[in-house]
């Protein structure tokens, strides 16, 4: 009996419409004993590379093919669709139907690498056709290619239609173009009458080909690997339809699975027989299927090119006369002088032992195009900065990629490249991120179309998403999905219902969980498949110019970029130069920051020339109030910094590498945070180790320091020592290094006892210690901002606000400039720029600081909610206006732009109330329309002032609520101070005077919610973290697992908290808040207002976080208070940076997610938690009747 | 305080129980107007002398009245006219009746939403509220001209009358139900135009068939086609004779939907609404020489016989039948 393979079978790739991951079907097409299956996915080669492996892994040999809708050729439609003609009325509601029609064909990549180019070129050239990706006739032609034609193409649906004569004529074209290369693929899915997967058209497909002379294949058209997957399949049609499930229509036959050779045949024979011939002729059927598939041979290793890399040709990167290394080397020398390092030694041998191990690997190319791209960016005058290992290489920072001087912050070359290191190294650039589109032209621009490509970034459905397009298809309330989508964290749609059992915060959720059926079966279903495909934030690859025959591209949706289908991972198997360009939005808020004080000022402030060292920097960074700075902004970081008190650029270099997973996980900061204080005393494991570990107070902080430690103990050399650092986060190769470890440095002639302890070190933090030349690449911007905030705090903040970096929203970033004294300007059409500015504020005599000139942050045009660019811009440029009716004739504001400027006062200089503002911009706007407004004149009093037309002004309240609703932002004063009067009734601390809480005590804090996480810690335990603004400062406050029954549902889920918790106190600066019990403050301070002190005395005596229609949740027991008694005692640290005591009571611990080396992690940690992000808050607590909008 | 403004607790679909219930309140008084589909305004000027009882006493008794004699609950409002009367109303709950004092109107408008107001829909109330004037109390507040620049001459001088109390509308007698209305809800959410179609011809025909037997034609029909998303599209077209035939109104009908041109709307509910009901014996009907549409009109008739011998379903278009 022959095998069968299945020719046309699609993946999760397609897009919405394949239901298997290309991985499931390798294995699956093993299991059933197939030797070969192609992957022709919908319009994409996406999957090739996962596809090409997880074939690799099962023994089973991968064709490549794709899935086209092909334009018919022109003189086919001489019969011409007239229907395309008629346009359809445009629907008053829920949109058009999305257009299907055109017929799709399958391409199977035949001769190797030309087959695969051809396949390459075809994606490229139907990705070229506006909307929707459509192969013109014109580009249909190619020699490597076997083609095809099922029963969604135009043949194919003649056929169906009963008209084989049509479908000869149809035909005819298609011979032409391909010859002996083409297939009549016929299809059997059960189905009845005549439509595709129907028995009638296969066999007349079958009956057809013998008459045309043109050979059948059998295929089942797969869409999924396993049967029972129809209904998913039904889902992915009606979400990339658009339309809900209708079960009275045709659904999906539940066939299209990967089915088994015998099942095959026998659908083979079902076929021949309805075909009038003898059973025999099954056999001949299948022996042709799998002709054609024997001919396809294309080679993963040589023809898709996996493996070689492909550089820019030299002459691009100026090097058209001597070879790129010459080039390269001259350059280095250069820049020695330029730098002025060319009278030290040490420095030209480094540089020439690092030019040795380029020259080694023939990568003087991939420098020369870096370097290229660096100074091209520079010119255009953008702030640019190399990250990662490249910044250890001392040829980097000459020829101008990194700034740091890696000799003098001893990184080393072999982190970042080695002789014994044979992946492409990684130099990525950090770049303002507001230009970030521009860098991207400039480097197409320099190395051409053909050359470069950014790199896709699939979007794959988590739950979320799974929920809204299920519930979609199985026609739920839509306000249903959402609320049901929104109670959920941004967890993985697998986990849909062990989330549900598990989670506090769905517990209301999990108890009406079976109302909907079918849904969280098929949410789960839906886990990682493919739902859209984005650019990649920083990828960009650089080849020469034989990218697009190997590679797909497609233009990006916004901007039109090429962009290869492959994302990164396929990327780098494929062999193709990625060079990493990120927007950094710190360095466009920085940029702006530096541009603000020359524009208001006119001093020059050179951030990279900074003076190191500056005492009022290190006092900013030690007072713990790093809100906007780089990197050290988080609750955790907050807390280290206050513990750490960095004083020196090594300090900083040194914090940011503690503050991550893995020297939090190994718990290297307690160790380091004594040792620096001289609590306890520096250990070192050997005297010959003091030099690489005496920076660090003896605690293995680096990657470096393991490189050191590893070379000095066995001598093997650094490249040597890097490869076994990085051979340590395996568990497997971790036991061959211990014994080669040990060999070797016995024979150095070190004690047991010393290769035992260094050896402990090694294994604990080896794989988790921070790449020291990361760290320092951080630290620079890290600096650089915090010297900003300490020396132009106004022009710092018009930076961030502009460019909005860092976690917290930006009404945060304001209420921290206020508490640092920088007065906010309101908006004002007259002053307020597009992007935030400063100002001089004249000193009031009344100030103390009398000496100092005091800037002001003037708020931008552009956070008025849904101002278009063009609209601020010509504000701006209008300014100054002398009355509303110069700005509504000169700015010309659509209607409610203007309104909500003088909502939130932009108009005040105009005269009149605001509401008054509010009613002339509207007559004015019906005059403007022709059509004659009430008053028609336009009322003036006083010349130039409006006049009032006796409406009432908003309220305080009102005011407040229009600015968070226009400008997210509490703009005139802080949203808290509204309850300070019920806080101070409740008696609660203010976070100002919890700095003076002592340790143990129980208080009471509120605020308005900044952030909230739930990071991965140490004890692999989930613990929800929140910050609270409360006007006077920040209140971190940390949830254990024994008050989350209690309280997550409201943390997550309300925007202004009460919560009860006791102190925790490390420090002089670190101070924060273990929650015991949360409320909704807004919904208490409605109570307030409407019951008065007995209502909220009623709700708080209910159970504390829930509401009040599900007051049978029980209040926590007194177990449970000694739970957290003992929680508030220990040591343990409410920050990410937590090691938090182990509670015996954890039943979670069964599902603990367990990282290679022991460090453990709750399943349900390291999410973005459920409900609302503060950021896109927009609301004031209520909204009285008489609010605007 | 004479007028009492009743809301029957009818289930939407029993409108036709309506006349019956304005019988009940005319044993109290002749001046009472049907206010469809489930309302009326009764006037008790000579009631309260003529039983000795108060309006809000008289409310009580013919709630008592209504649940005894139809098991039909109701809320009532009570006020010294018609548009107080209403807004009471609104304050109401079955049981408790709410009086609008005749002494301190304005204190009694003064912290309602303008919304309650009669006349007041949603585009005003919204306009009104984006301007501060959120509350009746703020509008008569208000100076007039200001008033008539955000709504209109005409429209603001009635809302300031109207804020400040000044009740001028009349309960006018009449006995006529002005329009009937139904409903077709689809299980889930429906994207078949066939299957609007035969939704929007059973609402045709029903509404004809009712129309047909209170004798009574309409001049303007509604269709309501509601979304998913609790949207809804709404489109009236005033027909160029008033009529009762379920084929001219369908025809209507079908026009307004075809008008939408939905394709991927998630409908969840079509309803129709006809309006102007006049009595047929005022209708005119213009004569054709095409004997389809005579013929039509005599089928009708027999089919309306028939369906009264053998029941509802006993003739029907064929697009329904399957």
């Amino acid at each position: 009996m022959p095998g069968f393979t299945h020719l046309h079978t699609v993946s999760g790739f397609s897009l919405r419409h394949g239901a298997s991951h290309p991985e499931r079907l390798a294995e699956r097409a093993f299991e059933r004993g197939m030797d070969a299956l192609a992957l022709t996915d919908r319009d994409t080669l996406a999957g090739t590379v996962r596809f090409a492996k997880a074939c690799a892994r099962a023994g089973v040999r991968p064709l490549f093919g794709v899935n086209l809708a092909v334009a018919p050729a022109a003189t086919a439609s001489e019969a011409g669709p007239a229907h395309q003609d008629r346009r359809r009325r445009t629907p008053v509601r829920g949109g058009a139907f999305i257009d299907e029609s055109t017929p799709r064909v399958t391409y199977l990549a035949r001769d190797g690498a030309r087959g695969w180019a051809d396949l390459c070129r075809l994606v490229t050239a139907a990705h070229r056709h506006p909307d929707t990706p459509v192969l013109t006739w014109g580009d249909n032609h190619a020699d490597g290619l076997t083609v095809l034609l099922g029963p969604g193409s135009d043949v194919g649906r003649a056929l169906a239609a009963g008209r084989p004569d049509r479908a000869a004529r149809l035909l005819a074209p298609w011979r032409e173009a391909y010859g002996d290369d083409l297939r009549l693929e016929a299809v059997w899915h059960g189905r009845t009458g005549t439509g595709p997967g129907s028995l009638r058209l296969a066999a007349r497909t079958v009956g057809f080909a013998a008459e045309q002379g043109v050979r059948p294949v059998l295929s089942n058209a797969v869409r999924y690997a396993d049967p029972g997957q129809g209904r998913v399949a039904d889902v992915l049609d009606a979400a990339r339809r658009l339309v809900p499930i209708d079960p009275a229509k045709e659904l999906d036959s539940g066939e299209a699975w990967l089915k088994g050779a015998g099942a095959m045949r026998e659908a083979a024979e079902r076929i021949v027989e309805a075909a009038g011939y003898r059973r025999e002729a099954a056999l001949r059927l299948l022996e042709q299927t799998q002709a054609a598939a024997a001919e396809c041979l294309v080679d993963p290793e040589d023809d898709l090119g996996i493996g070689t890399v492909h550089f820019p040709e030299p002459h691009l990167v100026g090097a058209d006369r001597r070879s790129a290394q010459r080039v390269l080397a001259s350059r280095a020398a250069a820049g020695m002088v330029l730098r002025g390092y060319a009278g030290r030694r040490a420095y030209w041998e480094r540089m020439h032992e690092e030019l040795d191990i380029i020259a080694h690997h023939g990568f003087a190319s991939y420098f020369l195009t870096v370097a290229q791209v660096v100074d091209d960016v520079r010119k255009m005058g953008i702030r640019v900065a190399a990250r990662g290992s490249g910044a250890g290489s001392l040829v980097n920072h000459l020829l101008g990629i990194a700034h740091a001087d890696p000799v003098e912050h001893r990184l080393l070359m072999e982190r970042f490249l080695s002789r014994e290191r044979v992946v492409l190294p990684d130099i990525d650039i950090d770049v303002e991120s507001a230009r970030r589109l521009e860098v991207y032209r400039a480097i197409i621009g320099r190395f051409g179309a053909e050359r470069v490509a950014t790199v896709a970034m699939p979007e794959t459905y988590r739950v979320r998403h799974a929920i809204r397009d299920v519930g979609a298809a199985l026609s739920l309330d839509p306000a249903e999905i959402d609320r049901l989508a929104k109670s959920f964290p941004h967890i993985r749609a697998r986990d849909a219902r062990a989330a549900l059992q598990e989670l506090p915060e769905l517990k209301a959720l999990a108890a009406e969980k079976e109302r909907y059926g079918p849904l969280w079966e098929l949410v789960e279903a839906l886990d990682a498949l493919p739902r859209g495909v984005a650019m990649h934030p920083c990828g960009v690859l650089l080849s020469d110019a034989s990218l697009l025959s190997r590679t797909p591209v497609m233009p990006t949706s916004g901007e039109g970029f090429p962009m290869a289908q492959f994302d990164k991972d396929d990327v780098e198997d494929l062999g193709l130069l990625k060079l990493d360009v990120l927007g950094v939005r710190m360095q466009s808020a920085m940029a702006h920051a530096v541009a603000e004080v020359k524009r208001a000022s006119g001093a020059e402030v050179d951030l990279d020339a900074l003076p190191p060292g500056d005492p009022a920097t290190y006092g900013l960074i030690r007072s713990a109030e790093t809100l906007g700075c780089f990197q050290i902004e988080s609750p955790g970081q907050r807390d280290l910094v206050g513990r750490l008190q960095p004083a020196t650029f090594h300090d900083l270099v040194v914090d940011i590498s503690l503050f991550r997973p893995g020297p939090v996980a190994a718990d290297m900061v307690r160790p380091f945070i004594e040792a620096r204080h001289g609590r306890a005393p520096v250990r070192y494991p050997h005297p010959d180790l003091e030099g690489p570990l005496k920076e660090t107070y003896g605690v293995v902080v680096f990657h470096e320091q393991i490189i050191h430690i590893v070379d000095i103990m066995t001598g093997c050399g650094r490249g040597e020592a890097d490869r076994v650092r990085r051979g340590l986060s395996d568990p497997e190769s971790q036991g061959r290094i211990r014994f080669w470890f040990a060999q070797h440095a016995a024979a150095r002639g070190y004690d047991t006892e010393t290769i035992q302890r260094t050896w402990e070190i090694i294994e604990a933090f080896g794989s988790y210690g921070f790449c020291k030349a990361h760290a320092v690449a951080f630290a620079v911007p890290t600096y650089q901002s915090a010297w900003l905030k300490a020396h132009h705090p106004a022009a710092f903040y018009a930076g961030l606000l502009t460019h909005d970096p860092g976690m917290y929203p930006k009404r945060l970033l304001l209420a921290d400039a206020r508490r640092r004294g920088v007065p906010i300007l309101p908006l004002d059409v007259n002053k307020s720029g597009v992007a935030h500015r400063i100002e001089l504020v004249s000193e009031s005599s009344s100030s103390s600081r009398l000496s100092r000139e005091v800037w002001g942050l003037r708020l931008a045009l552009f956070d008025v909610h849904n101002i278009s660019e063009a609209e601020a811009r010509r504000i701006e440029d209008g300014q100054p206006y002398s009355s509303l009716l110069d700005f509504w004739e000169r700015a010309r504001p659509s209607r409610p732009l203007a309104q909500r400027l003088a909502q939130v006062g932009a108009l005040d200089a105009f005269g009149a109330n605001r509401r008054d503002l509010q009613l002339h911009l509207t007559e004015l706007h019906r005059g403007a329309r022709g059509k004659g407004g009430g008053g028609g004149q336009l009322p003036l009093s006083g010349g130039r002032r409006t006049a009032s037309a006796g409406l009432p002004d908003l309220s305080a309240e009102e005011r407040l609520s229009a600015e968070l609703g226009v400008l997210s932002m509490d703009a005139s004063r802080n949203l808290m101070d509204d309850h300070r009067t019920f806080l101070d009734e409740l008696g609660v601390v203010s976070a100002r005077r919890l700095r003076e809480a002592r340790h143990g005590e129980t208080v009471l804090v509120a605020g308005a919610k900044a952030a909230t996480q739930t990071p991965p810690i140490r004890s692999g335990r989930r613990v929800i973290f929140t910050t609270l603004d409360d006007g006077t400062g920040l209140v971190d406050l940390a949830f254990f697992d024994d008050s989350h029954d209690a309280c997550a549902h409201t943390v997550f889920h309300s925007w202004l908290l009460l919560v009860r918790g006791v102190v925790q106190r490390r420090g002089p600066r670190s101070v924060s808040v273990v929650g015991a019990a949360a409320w909704n403050l807004a919904e208490l301070a409605e109570l307030r207002r409407e019951q008065g002190l007995e209502g909220v005395a009623a709700r708080l005596a209910g159970a504390p976080g829930t509401g009040p229609a599900a007051d049978g949740g029980a209040p926590p027991d007194d177990g449970q208070g000694a739970a957290r008694g003992r929680l508030a005692g220990s040591d343990g640290l409410p920050a990410p940076a937590g090691s938090a005591a182990q509670d015996r009571m954890d039943h979670h611990r069964s599902r603990t997610i367990r990282m290679p080396t022991g460090y453990e992690m709750h399943p349900w940690a390291d999410l973005r938690p459920a409900g609302q992000e503060p950021s896109q808050t927009r609301k004031l607590w209520h909204q009285s009747p008489g609010s605007a909008g | 305080m004479t007028i009492l403004c009743v809301r029957f607790q009818l289930p939407p679909m029993y409108e036709a129980a309506l006349p019956q219930l304005l019988g009940l309140l005319e044993e109290f008084t002749p001046v009472v107007e049907a206010l469809p589909p489930d309302g009326a305004l009764a006037d008790l000027g000579g009631a309260e002398r003529y039983f000795g009882r108060d309006a809000v006493e008289l409310a009580s008794v013919i709630r008592v009245r209504a649940l005894a004699h139809f098991g039909v609950d109701c809320v009532i409002g009570a006020g010294p006219g018609p548009m107080l009367a209403r807004i009471a109303l609104r304050a109401a709950r079955p049981g408790l009746t709410c009086a609008v004092p005749e002494d301190a109107v304005a204190e009694f408008l003064a912290d309602r939403p303008v919304a309650v107001l009669p006349g007041v829909g949603a585009a005003t109330a919204r306009t009104l509220c984006e301007y501060g004037l959120d509350t009746l109390g703020r509008v008569a507040a208000a100076p007039l001209s200001t008033l008539q620049r955000l709504v209109g001459a005409k429209a603001g001088r009635e809302l300031h009358e109207k804020a400040n109390g000044i009740d001028r509308g009349r309960v006018v007698p009449n006995a006529v139900s002005r329009s009937l209305a139904t409903d077709r809800p689809f299980e889930r959410d429906e994207l078949d135009p066939e299957r609007h179609r035969r939704a929007l011809l059973s609402a045709a025909e029903e509404i004809g068939a009712r129309l047909r037997a209170v004798d009574k034609v309409c001049r303007t029909l509604t269709l309501t086609v509601r979304y998913a998303d609790r949207s809804a599209t709404t489109r009236s077209r005033t027909l160029a004779e008033p009529t009762a035939h379920s084929a001219a109104l369908a025809k209507a009908v079908y026009g307004m939907y075809d008008a939408l041109g939905l394709q991927r709307a998630r409908v969840r509910a079509i309803a129709l609404r006809a309006e102007g009901l006049t009595p047929a014996e005022q209708a005119s009907h213009q004569l054709t020489f095409d004997p389809a549409d005579e013929r039509i009109r005599r089928i009708e008739e027999v089919a309306d016989r028939a369906r009264a011998k053998f029941g509802p379903r006993a003739v029907m278009p064929g697009r329904l039948a399957a």
